[in-house]
């Protein structure tokens, strides 16, 4: 179901119970009448039978849902105002006023509901037990989950530019909160509006079925709480006791499903996807060249939807050993889809829909799970975009490196394992005592390296760079650059290099690839590149870096 | 200040508030709950001395004798020395020895069934995001119905279905009365089979929670470049499942424990009732009927300090699986 038919399917569902509350009780008759048919099963004129005393099921069940979604709807809008007190004035507010109503709402958070609302309830005499004081001490104790999300999107509001641009102009403070921040957090304070409403019918429910609820209502909980007296069950008079819960589970469900909907709104992350495809649908037959480690042959790499993007065109490259290949382009020309498609990492939607990867005689294309895993890092490793992320955030440096060892050396002791982290770390330039480090620890660069030290683990033949230094200053990234070189000097492995600067390209690499629209528009050489570019693209990129000389243009002969 | 450090300050926070929230609930609301007592000691046959009375009015108030102030220190006073007062509904007995009497059984029952619930839903909330696109997308849905279920409705349609019907576990109660209670293995398994109707009932309202929010963490973790990374070095789908994503989207699951276990003590509540299960729920019930104040105010306080402490112990634990919070100055 998409998340439109859940939204529709809750809204029916709840809409057809709103109904059945509020218009039953006007066709069904007085659910209070006593007959002298007790216990009557379902059928002819009580189309859901009678209770012990003959009442008709039907008109009490009309008549009690209606009771529990008044309840529901008083305690919803109370519970959704304080939060909306605690939670977004509060942090709009800031200062002391934020960390007074945030740790108030966190103390009311913790301190658990229902056994407070027995014992205030215990408290106070029956016969002053009424529906608005039940609603009320539900909904001072039900308010403070809502406040903590409130708070925690207000502040993130709070800083946008609009917001700011709105109290630097000088509007008042209730109006950049009603008309600024509050139409943002619409959508989840219908999402807790809703919850909340759910939770009052249900904790309503509990306390009525406990003899504790409002003594001047006639709710879902006080049927259960009769018809258990009454022994409903023990006497299989079913169709007395099942019909309220059931009611409040339909009512419950359909509201979770109106809050599934909303979360997939505002998360369009979560919406359902089309089951996974095959990543690659189509080969053409391997051609590989002699002397090459990998031989890329008019690859295809289309974004299957509703308006298929083909984001790589016919793609041809090879690459020699101990070579680097340059891999140029501006962002979104597919330079990153080819190279996730090269190693398959490509996710749906996209799909190979035809052309073939050779890895030093190995048809990558064509191997089955198991191989494919066997095959990644260990002849062919990865440095991504980013390093920031590319680190486990919760583990140290020392257990992502050892997975990899654990994973494909599975034979090697574990002080071997340990020195060859060490190793690696020290070949890039990182304190091996860093080790012990979490990735937050480290600075930019350093976790840059260390996604190289991690990339070298196993001595691959080949290693992808995705702009492996665009995130850094530009010391660093010359460090790591003289890094690179040096290494695969010393241990002659290949390298695909991808980056959106050309000039540093050149200066690095062997050959040169330029990307646009998918397509590779110029290979050739580095020094052909740089003295004689052929292509149009491919001297507007040139001319688009200044030179050091400050005259803009220089680098086009 | 360090993170444990200010986890402990909250928790000491929460735990007045929830004192003083016992001390002012009595004086405010409505009605006199010390005569009553007094009437209810007076037909049980106890003593009606002032001194009762007077330990009565320390917990519940004096009607205005004293002033606040003098009586918030006095109330004090008998927390400190353990004095929760005498219960009226199982006189002679203290309020602390029904307490203890029946404390043991919540704990084991709704810790377990917590501990088991959470695993349960963590467990396979990963597997539904993991598996996202197959058959195990609808177990979504499908927990949350159960849910929106009221725990003690569910409950009693298993006993009308599984205890009456087809007769697979005891009605009611916490062991077999015919044995007597002790550390023997009859008693021990007698309370294990007693047990597992209620526990079934609390897992299987609770589990969906924990399995919805688990899922849709994983679904937003599997988009993370580490775990992109984690495949790219060729690891073992379940090595990238457990130790990338999962051990990452597990974070939001433990920080929410606190709002999870609420819902959790208030269910169990109304489940014991059901079960009458010889549990702390149960009794706080029979001391609202039977207006037992003093009974009331102890259960009370009791679950509020067990529900904050496995909060602060889940709390410190988080400070031990997610390194960044430590190194954290703002309070969550």
């Amino acid at each position: 179901m998409t998340w439109s038919g859940k939204l529709g399917a809750g809204l029916g569902l709840a809409g057809l119970i709103v109904l059945f509350g509020l218009l039953g009780p006007l066709l069904t008759g007085d659910p209070a009448t006593i007959r002298d048919i007790g216990l009557t099963s379902p059928g002819g004129d009580h189309l859901l039978g009678t209770t012990i005393i003959g009442q008709d099921v039907l008109a009490q069940l009309t008549h009690a849902t209606r009771g529990s979604l008044w309840i529901g709807v008083l305690v919803g809008v109370m519970a959704t105002v304080l939060s909306g007190i605690f939670g977004i004035v509060g942090a709009y507010a800031g200062g002391v006023v934020d960390e007074a109503f945030s740790l108030f709402s966190n103390v009311m958070l913790v301190i658990p509901g229902l056994p407070l609302v027995i014992v205030i309830a215990g408290f106070v005499p029956a016969d002053q037990r009424g529906t608005w004081t039940i609603s009320l001490v539900l909904a001072i104790t039900g308010w403070a989950a809502a406040a903590r999300v409130l708070r925690a999107q207000t502040l993130s509001l709070r800083n946008r530019d609009y917001v700011a641009a709105a109290r630097v102009s000088g509007e008042k403070t209730w109006r950049v909160i009603c008309v600024e921040i509050l139409p943002n957090l619409l959508p989840i304070l219908a999402s807790q509006f809703v919850f909340a409403v759910v939770l009052a019918i249900l904790s309503e429910a509990g306390l009525s079925f406990l003899g504790l609820g409002a003594a001047d209502s006639s709710t879902l909980g006080t049927m259960l709480y009769y018809a258990q007296n009454g022994f409903a069950l023990q006497r299989d008079a079913w169709w007395w006791f099942v019909p309220p819960g059931l009611i409040i589970a339909l009512f419950g469900g359909a509201l979770s499903l109106i809050n599934f909907s909303i979360d997939e709104i505002i998360n369009p992350a979560l919406r359902e996807r089309p089951r996974r495809r095959r990543d690659v649908v189509a080969t053409t037959p391997a051609v590989a060249d002699e002397d090459a480690v990998l031989t890329v042959t008019n690859l295809n790499v289309v974004y299957q939807g509703a308006a298929p993007v083909h984001a790589v065109k016919d793609v041809s490259l090879t690459l020699r050993r101990g070579e680097i290949l340059g891999l140029a382009g501006e962002s979104g020309c597919g330079k990153t889809t080819l190279a996730y498609a090269i190693n398959r990492l490509h996710r749906p939607p996209a799909e190979v829909t035809s052309g073939s990867v050779v890895f030093d005689g190995v048809d990558v294309l064509a191997l089955g799970p198991e191989e494919l895993r066997a095959f990644r890092w260990v002849r062919l490793s990865m440095v991504f975009q980013g390093a920031m992320n590319s680190l486990n955030p919760v583990t140290p440096i020392r257990a992502q490196l050892q997975d990899v060892l654990r994973t494909h050396r599975p034979s090697m002791s574990t002080s071997d394992r340990e020195a060859r982290c060490v190793e690696v770390l020290r070949l890039v330039g990182v304190d091996p005592a860093r080790l012990g480090s979490y990735p937050h620890e480290l600075s930019g660069g350093m976790r840059q390296r260390v996604m190289i030290a991690m990339a070298l683990l196993l001595e691959p033949q080949v290693m992808i760079m995705d702009e492996p230094t665009t995130a850094l200053d530009v010391l660093v990234q010359r460090e790591i650059l003289n890094e690179i070189k040096r290494l695969r000097d010393e241990l002659r492995f290949a390298v695909v290099f991808i980056t959106h600067d050309l000039p540093l390209l050149l200066e690095l690499s062997d050959r040169i690839a330029v990307m646009r629209d998918g397509e590779v528009v110029e290979y050739a050489p580095a020094e052909e590149i740089y003295l004689r570019p052929q292509h149009p693209y491919t001297r507007q990129l040139l001319g688009s870096f200044p030179s050091l000389t400050g005259e803009r243009g220089a680098l086009i002969r | 200040m360090g993170y444990h450090l200010r986890k402990v300050a909250f928790y000491l926070a929460a735990l007045w508030a929830a004192v003083t929230l016992n001390f002012v609930i009595p004086r405010l609301l409505p009605g006199n709950p010390v005569d009553i007592l007094m009437a209810k000691l007076q037909q049980r046959g106890g003593s009606v001395d002032p001194a009762a009375r007077q330990a009565y009015e320390t917990l519940l108030g004096t009607g205005g004798r004293e002033s606040f102030a003098q009586e918030y220190l006095a109330y004090l006073g008998s927390l400190l020395r353990g004095d929760l007062g005498v219960s009226v509904s199982a006189f002679p007995a203290k309020v602390s020895d029904v307490i203890g009497a029946s404390l043991p059984w919540t704990v084991v029952l709704v810790g377990l069934a917590t501990l088991i619930s959470f695993a349960l839903g963590i467990g396979l909330g990963a597997l539904v995001g993991w598996k996202r696109g197959t058959w195990l997308d609808s177990l979504v849905p499908a927990t949350t119905m159960l849910a929106a279920v009221p725990y003690f409705w569910l409950a009693l349609i298993l006993v009308a279905l599984l205890s009456s019907g087809l007769g697979w576990f005891p009605l009611n109660g916490g062991y077999d009365v015919v044995l007597d209670p002790g550390w023997s293995p009859e008693f021990l398994g007698s309370a294990l089979y007693h047990g597992i109707l209620p526990a079934l009932t609390i897992v299987v309202s609770s589990v969906g929670g924990w399995l919805l929010g688990m899922r849709n963490m994983m679904v937003s973790a599997m988009s993370e470049d580490y775990v992109l990374t984690a495949r790219a070095k060729g690891l073992t789908g379940s090595r990238v499942m457990i130790r990338y994503a999962a051990r990452n989207a597990v974070l939001p699951s433990v920080a929410g424990f606190a709002i999870s276990l609420g819902f959790v003590v208030s269910g169990s509540i109304v489940t014991e009732q059901v079960f009458s299960y010889p549990g702390i729920g149960s009794k706080l019930l029979q001391a609202v009927q039977n207006n037992d104040y003093a009974l009331m105010q102890g259960i009370f306080l009791v679950i509020t300090v067990a529900v904050l402490g496995a909060n602060l112990v889940v709390d410190l634990l988080y400070g031990l699986i997610d390194a960044r919070t430590r190194d954290r100055s703002t309070v969550s």
